[in-house]
């Protein structure tokens, strides 16, 4: 079961200073994982470093068997997907914004016939009308550019998400919104930094920075 | 016709009027007047005497060393205006000058200009400079807009790189406008050739005595041959520099 993520970090570094040591973690299937710990002890360097956009580190990751390496940086961001506290949408229509990964070598090979289907369904699951799809991404809320971010991220159907601070910069409903749809409907694994008391109850296993050291409540609340 | 030396030393007269504006509205650029024109008086003599000199012993080998002057010069020119990842430049910049050098100069000399030797540096020397030139600035250019390209969002580029682009397509952006701000400047001034001011190398070749349809003929060539020199240099220095610029999981080395 446990055997999606084999985490296995000697040393994570930020600047060359070290963060934290011995991080030996173990991930399965649709676990829902909040990382706590105070400003600046490793938090986003770890989740940054689970989808190759962190290499400060000396150990190993395996995902699916392999490490983490033997991926290609694009194929692998779209299995293991980041959605960051601001999404950069682009210049266009919230369409051009979904659409953007298609043009991605990633992308190129994937199924698409039910992606208008899945795109209507997301959309509904994340409490927007289809209109949404012609407006203008200038002329989004911040709360709307975020879902619409995570539309656009779950589409490519990752297997875990990775989350920093998504709804840091909401209001209590936006965020509301958003975790019901996430928790609710999404069916793969969630790793996530969040402050936000709404979602505190939702997890089943938090990992805790403290002193250089990460604890794992190893699932039990 | 010639200039006599009295004519070019009355030809500094005319700077009396700059440095009165100056004086008059108190700019601190009388020194720096000074400065330029000293040097560049300087510069003109070594280089007419030392051009007199080697045009005259018609050598390959000290035409082909003068030209490794010109193209080291020109690395260090946009080395030194350029004020960032200072330490990958100089193999991007290189490369890029040497490219642009050795797939255009054969052409031009081969099958257009035709001196005879092939490496009359008479003709050589001239044409490369004015290559050269062009190349030098649409490089330093290319190099900085794409930069401040990438400075400017490195939160697009990686939304791009999460969202599963690889690096190529992550960089075409910027690349795209860099390129596109580099060379329109070129193909406007290409477009007024003639109507607004005689280019230098027609105007030069016209005062020396030459028919404006000879002078026109080598300017077109010339035009031809500095678009072409500056469009090879500008992509083969950003697909080096890119290459420098990003590690193998697309990130950005040296910092943002």
């Amino acid at each position: 079961m446990k055997n999606l993520l084999q985490i296995d970090i000697k040393h994570l570094y930020y600047k060359n200073k070290t963060l934290a040591r011995d991080i030996k973690l173990q991930v399965g299937h649709k676990e829902r994982i909040l990382i706590v710990g105070a400003t600046g002890t490793g938090k986003s360097s770890l989740l940054n470093t689970l989808n190759m956009m962190n290499q400060s580190y000396e150990g190993e990751i395996l995902f699916g068997g392999r490490p983490l390496n033997t991926y290609h940086p694009h194929e692998l961001r779209t299995r293991i997907s980041m959605v960051m506290q601001e999404t950069y949408l682009g210049e266009g229509t919230v369409q051009d914004a979904l659409d953007e990964p298609l043009a991605y070598c990633a992308q190129k090979d994937v199924d698409h016939t039910d992606r208008k289907e899945r795109i209507y369904q997301l959309l509904e699951d994340f409490k927007l009308s289809p209109e949404y799809l012609g407006q203008k991404n200038s002329q989004l809320s911040g709360g709307e550019k975020q879902r619409i971010g995570l539309i656009r991220t779950l589409l490519l159907r990752p297997d875990i998400l990775l989350l920093d601070e998504i709804t840091s910069a909401l209001d209590q409903k936006t965020s509301g919104i958003i975790s019901d749809s996430i928790f609710g409907t999404y069916p793969g694994t969630v790793i996530a930094i969040s402050h936000d008391p709404l979602w505190q109850e939702r997890w089943n296993r938090t990992w805790r920075f403290e002193g250089g050291k990460l604890i794992d409540n190893g699932g039990v609340k | 016709m010639d200039i006599s030396y009295l004519g070019v030393a009355l030809g500094l007269v005319l700077l009396l009027y700059p440095f009165l504006i100056f004086a008059h509205l108190k700019i601190k650029l009388s020194r720096q007047l000074f400065i330029s024109i000293s040097r560049m008086i300087l510069q003109l003599s070594l280089v007419g005497i030392w051009l007199e000199f080697i045009f005259n012993q018609k050598l390959w080998w000290l035409t082909l060393l003068w030209m490794l002057v010109m193209v080291s010069t020109a690395i260090f020119t946009i080395k030194g205006r350029l004020k960032f990842q200072r330490k990958i430049l100089l193999p991007v910049i290189s490369t890029a000058l040497f490219t642009s050098g050795i797939i255009v100069m054969p052409w031009v000399l081969i099958m257009i200009v035709k001196p005879q030797p092939l490496y009359d540096p008479m003709y050589v020397i001239p044409i490369y400079g004015m290559i050269l030139g062009n190349s030098m600035n649409s490089c330093a250019l290319v190099l900085e807009r794409f930069e401040n390209g990438l400075a400017d969002n490195w939160q697009a580029y990686f939304t791009r790189i999460s969202l599963g682009a690889n690096l190529w397509e992550a960089v075409l952006p910027p690349f795209r406008k860099a390129l596109h701000s580099a060379l329109l400047p070129q193909l406007l001034n290409t477009a007024s050739m003639g109507l607004v001011s005689l280019p230098g190398m027609m105007t030069g070749q016209i005062l020396g005595g030459a028919s404006p349809l000879v002078a026109i003929k080598y300017q077109m060539m010339i035009m031809f041959a500095i678009f072409s020199a500056a469009s090879i240099t500008d992509y083969v220095a950003i697909r080096l520099y890119i290459l420098k610029r990003f590690d193998k999981y697309y990130l950005p080395k040296g910092g943002r």
